[in-house]
């Protein structure tokens, strides 16, 4: 892979932000997640962590420690930024990560997918359409963010889009899998949410007691997979 | 040691300096809203910064000494009294068994912390004691305090927080008559580190700034926000001045963090903290100065306050100015008890 554009920008006293572009993007996906493995092969002095985004890697440190360190430039942001500058010149294709694929299993339709039929009357198309739409496409995880575990997926068939309800529910469970507007995703928590229901997973994707708690992470790829309901009471008895 | 908690007040947790390994997963920092006081609580009874403290949002509540306890409570938002006893903030205080601490109203801010000899003892989860709400982790089993919960304190003590212990313990034993709450002349005064002007914040403009347009820069720094009654541990609602953008363009999501200024689709202004989202797709204006973040913390529904630009490196040199004051002031405990 060349060596992209990028911009570095503060976002705070202990972060900054290295932006490869403004859109959503397979390879700006990549070289977010291609310097995020190189910076964790070769840390700089007082380096802490990283948010991954769509196009955007932020940065976190400890300006006592960068402050003290012998990287070139005055001051922490000279400082990190050269460094970063200087790494991003150092990637290569071998560079780029191989993300894990995931296979998620759902029960769709019935109570767990309340929505199910109101997304395949909206599309004119049959309930055993959608199920084979969604679980047919591979899906690639571009970040996590809104809450603990919540994965931003890309690539779900445009027939699919639906709008988010307009009334959102109080309550959707941990679990449930939904579709607002060209997106898809499954809800970590419990929590209020507006997105269309259609099915429900009953694979963990939040736990804290997990090595890796995010049963996703970005970069993965992830599939969904039809599961019956006695499949769905069997996993979930684990 | 061990307390019990008689009333908890309005919202109550138990928090360190915050969890910030998971930050990629999009596990909230968590953590004391107002960090310099918790920092100063720990250090008045010679624990580590990070040590677990109960934050309490105004007064309103009460807990009971089950043991002797060394703790110390800084904050603004409530004094502590023990009977008609008025305890002094900011630094060790001996209390002794079966006495009552409450809470009372402290009208200058909104958050006080209750640090212990150890830190108070709750499991470490995903590296930090601190409660994530959201996810139902953390802390005292990932909620906020109620009536009846029980608190311990971690049994290991540093040298200096043993050193403080034998000395309020020497100084009872020579005067055995039944004793009150005991503690020294001198404090750790929080205001020290703080400008005078609680109410101006100091922001460095963020990467979206140029995206509004020049009255709304204007406004921006020069007229009064109020802080909204929609206001919690994960971010404020500013009222004031709408900001108008010069480009509807929108913002991809990307990492945002306590301290963020963000403007809403319609033009209002919301202040993250410390349970805030670790992403967010709004513009955002401006990053508060992490040494301005304690005086935010401290703000009520109501408070008007206004912002003052100023450059990252000035930004960076007061970070790295209040951060070498608080290791002097470490050292300065120490002193004191050798």
């Amino acid at each position: 892979m060349p060596n992209r554009a990028f911009k570095i920008y503060y976002l705070s006293e202990t972060a900054v932000t290295v932006e490869f572009g403004q859109q959503i993007a397979e390879d700006l996906l990549t070289a977010v997640n291609s310097l995020n493995l190189l910076l964790h092969q070769q840390p700089f002095p007082g380096f802490n962590t990283t948010v991954p985004a769509y196009s955007t890697l932020t940065v976190f440190y400890d300006p006592l420690v960068v402050i003290k360190s012998d990287l070139p430039g005055a001051g922490c942001l000279a400082k990190v930024s050269g460094y970063l500058g200087d790494l991003n010149l150092q990637m290569k294709t071998t560079n780029s990560v191989k993300g894990d694929t995931i296979t998620i299993p759902v029960c769709y339709g019935g109570t767990f997918g309340p929505d199910l039929a109101e997304v395949a009357d909206l599309h004119q198309i049959s309930i055993a359409e959608v199920i084979k739409l969604h679980s047919a496409a591979t899906y690639k995880v571009y970040m996590i963010g809104f809450v603990p575990g919540f994965a931003y997926l890309g690539g779900m068939d445009e027939r699919l889009a639906t709008p988010r309800k307009a009334t959102p529910r109080k309550l959707v469970p941990a679990g449930a899998v939904g579709i607002a507007g060209q997106q898809t995703g499954v809800y970590p928590l419990d929590t209020p949410g507006g997105w269309q229901i259609i099915g429900q997973t009953p694979l963990k994707m939040f736990d804290r007691d997990r090595g890796q708690p995010s049963l996703l992470k970005a970069g993965d790829m992830v599939v969904f997979k039809a599961i019956d309901i006695h499949k769905f009471n069997e996993l979930l008895a684990g | 040691m061990q307390i019990k908690i008689l009333k908890p007040g309005l919202m109550s947790t138990i928090q360190d300096l915050g969890r910030h390994q998971y930050l990629s997963q999009a596990v909230p920092v968590s953590g004391a809203m107002d960090t310099l006081s918790a920092r100063i609580a720990n250090k008045a009874v010679g624990n580590q910064d990070n040590a677990a403290v109960i934050e309490f949002t105004y007064a309103d509540a009460e807990f009971v000494a089950e043991t002797d306890l060394l703790i110390a409570y800084a904050g603004e938002g409530a004094i502590f009294q023990s009977g008609q006893q008025i305890l002094p903030p900011e630094r060790p205080l001996f209390v002794p068994s079966g006495a009552t601490i409450k809470l009372i109203n402290n009208p200058s801010g909104s958050r006080t912390y209750l640090a212990v000899a150890g830190g108070w003892d709750v499991p470490e989860i995903l590296g930090s004691k601190s409660t994530c709400l959201l996810a139902g982790f953390g802390g005292l089993e990932g909620r906020v305090l109620k009536r009846g919960d029980v608190l311990k304190n971690v049994q290991e003590l540093t040298n200096n927080t043993q050193q403080i212990v034998h000395y309020f313990e020497e100084k009872l034993q020579k005067n055995s008559k039944k004793y009150k709450v005991g503690y020294p002349g001198w404090s750790i005064p929080r205001q020290a580190h703080l400008p005078a002007d609680a109410k101006t914040i100091r922001v460095v403009p963020g990467n979206e700034f140029g995206w509004f347009n020049g009255r709304s820069i204007a406004n921006f720094l020069s007229a009064p926000y109020i802080v909204g009654r929609q206001s919690n541990r994960m971010g404020y609602h500013l009222e004031g001045a709408a900001m108008e953008r010069l480009k509807h363009q929108e913002l991809l999501s990307t990492a945002v963090m306590p301290g963020t200024i963000q403007v809403t689709g319609s033009g209002s202004t919301v202040l993250l903290m410390a349970d805030c989202q670790t992403t967010g797709g709004y513009p955002r204006i401006a990053q508060v100065a992490a040494v301005d973040m304690p005086l935010c913390a401290q703000l009520k529904p109501g408070d008007a306050i206004y912002f003052k630009d100023i450059t990252r490196g000035e930004a960076e040199m007061l970070y790295i100015e209040r951060e070498q004051q608080l290791h002097q002031l470490t050292i300065a405990v120490q002193n004191k008890f050798l």
